[in-house]
């Protein structure tokens, strides 16, 4: 894309470096902008992506589609476990805090698109099955490594059901680790593979299209689905977060983690 | 527990193995009797994660022994029978793993859709053809429709139909599949190694979870599922049709 193009885009003041956010021809582009450290999901960041998407929900009459991508290599490598390795309690919050934002993503009354263009681990996953829409490569690094560290993935357990179906999911959390974008695509993860240097184009040719339909009647579609794969159920999604939150605080994921932290 | 069924412990997985090759593993009475202790033995043993469930022979599990149902009016306790199998495989305290090396029928299809994470080969075969021998494949559904899903449950449970293992991976019967049966035990082999190296509660709890989230963790699914099993079972249609299957299969093989 030629460089200064940016007639009609709208770069949005955040109080915060960790999210950008862009609105042009009714699309909003979400972005976590913590690239050193592979856009890991800390508490902050958590919070910054509350600030962008209250300001789109405020603006929602106007926005058609969001992209959420990630700036760097990483599109999210999960929660930022490491930074608050001395307080269980934080980590129990964070993970509410990871279901309660993951919760305000899905119910953005227009359609969502993740753009991950590279690792999307645990909770980063999670955030990208949350979304309507997610776009990736082949090459791209995937999946749920929780159980393998001892942590508890049912905090993103009832989103990746809702999108690929509870046997596969229930083997996918149970057995743990990563994928590569392909096969990521072939369980069902991204619902679109594209090659790595059209990911960009390919996701807004999308969202484009997306965008030119009718709007009423794509809130209403994405209402009704919510309603119907219990998107709306706070009490199913809250006990996942719950769960996991209480498995992450016993001594023994701790101590799992503080080996891990070690290496 | 008999030398139908046998039953191994080594470091955290414990390996259940169907060895009546000359009957494709149906499940009889001895069968039942000796899946349901060694699934007794693993339930109290705290320190198995990983449960593998594997056959010896072509088939993994042929369904209810015919013989059994036509000459003794087994299959209303056979359906009660199963439905508990499934039931406590889904509630076990360890991972599930299914090794499903051939074809995998009716209470054999049941038994795959109650694994946690279900490898299969390429001659592996799943479905429920029982229908014409008047059985309802209901028994299953709790644990099929929750993995598979409605649509998926719905297909297989109503048209009778085998599915060979790619559709059953499609329809997410099937977890992973492997090139040919070698490759099959080496993956479950990987497989099972992995979870063993988990941490047990972690495991436990996001399977209870996975569980609540799919309504497998609800008593009267399975209850209100198996009723409508044992209702048709107990039928004088079946008692006929099962009759006649039977003859047939004498006749057929000269047994």
């Amino acid at each position: 894309m030629p460089t200064g193009s940016n007639e009609g885009m709208t770069t949005i003041q955040l109080d915060t470096e960790l999210v950008t956010l862009d609105i042009e021809d009714s699309i909003a582009t979400l972005t976590l902008n913590r690239p050193d450290a592979r856009n890991a999901l800390s508490l902050d960041m958590i919070a910054a992506m509350e600030t962008a998407l209250a300001h789109v929900e405020s603006v929602a009459a106007e926005v058609q589609v969001v992209i959420l991508a990630g700036t760097g290599k990483s599109f999210c490598a999960g929660m930022d476990l490491k930074a608050v390795q001395d307080d269980p309690i934080l980590m129990g919050d964070m993970l509410r805090r990871l279901a309660a934002v993951s919760r305000r993503i899905r119910r953005l009354e227009m359609p969502t698109i993740a753009r991950v263009q590279g690792a999307a681990i645990g909770g980063g996953c999670g955030l990208m099955v949350v979304c309507d829409f997610s776009f990736s490569h082949a090459d791209a690094k995937l999946g749920y490594p929780e159980v393998d560290l001892g942590i508890c993935p049912a905090v993103v357990a009832p989103f990746l059901v809702k999108r690929i179906g509870a046997g596969p999911a229930r083997a996918m959390l149970l057995a743990g680790g990563t994928m590569s974008g392909t096969d990521g695509y072939d369980a069902g993860l991204a619902t679109h593979l594209v090659a790595m240097e059209d990911l960009e184009t390919e996701t807004l040719h999308f969202a484009g299209k997306l965008a030119k339909g009718g709007a009423e009647a794509m809130r209403a579609t994405k209402r009704w689905l919510n309603e119907l794969d219990g998107s709306l159920d706070d009490e199913q999604l809250s006990k996942g977060a719950e769960i996991s939150a209480e498995l992450i605080q016993t001594d023994e994921a701790q101590a799992r983690l503080r080996t891990l932290f070690q290496r | 527990m008999n030398d139908l069924v046998a039953l191994d412990f080594d470091a955290g997985t414990a390996t259940i193995t169907l060895a009546d090759q000359n009957r494709r593993n149906a499940l009889s009475t001895v069968m039942f009797d000796a899946l349901e202790a060694a699934i007794a033995t693993v339930e109290t043993n705290d320190a198995t994660k990983v449960l593998r469930l594997r056959a010896e022979g072509s088939a993994f599990c042929a369904g209810f022994d015919l013989r059994a149902m036509a000459e003794e009016g087994m299959l209303p306790e056979f359906l009660n029978r199963l439905g508990g199998l499934c039931r406590r495989l889904r509630e076990l305290h360890a991972v599930v793993v299914m090794e499903v090396q051939g074809p995998a029928i009716a209470g054999g299809c049941a038994l795959v859709s109650a694994g946690d994470i279900v490898h299969a080969s390429p001659d592996a075969t799943f479905g429920y053809p029982v229908h014409r021998l008047g059985i309802s494949p209901a028994v299953s559904l709790p644990t099929l429709m929750g993995g598979a899903g409605f649509g998926a449950a719905r297909r297989l449970a109503l048209s009778g139909q085998l599915v060979d293992a790619r559709t059953a991976r499609h329809l997410g019967l099937v977890h992973r599949l492997a090139s040919d049966r070698e490759a099959l035990a080496l993956a479950v082999d990987e497989s099972c190694r992995r979870l063993a190296s988990f941490d047990a509660t972690c495991v436990r709890e996001t399977k209870r979870y996975l569980n609540h989230l799919d309504l497998t963790d609800r008593e009267e699914g399975f209850d209100s599922t198996l009723d409508a099993s044992v209702k048709t079972a107990r039928l004088p249609e079946a008692d006929r049709r099962l009759r006649a299957a039977y003859d047939s299969m004498r006749a057929r093989t000269g047994r």
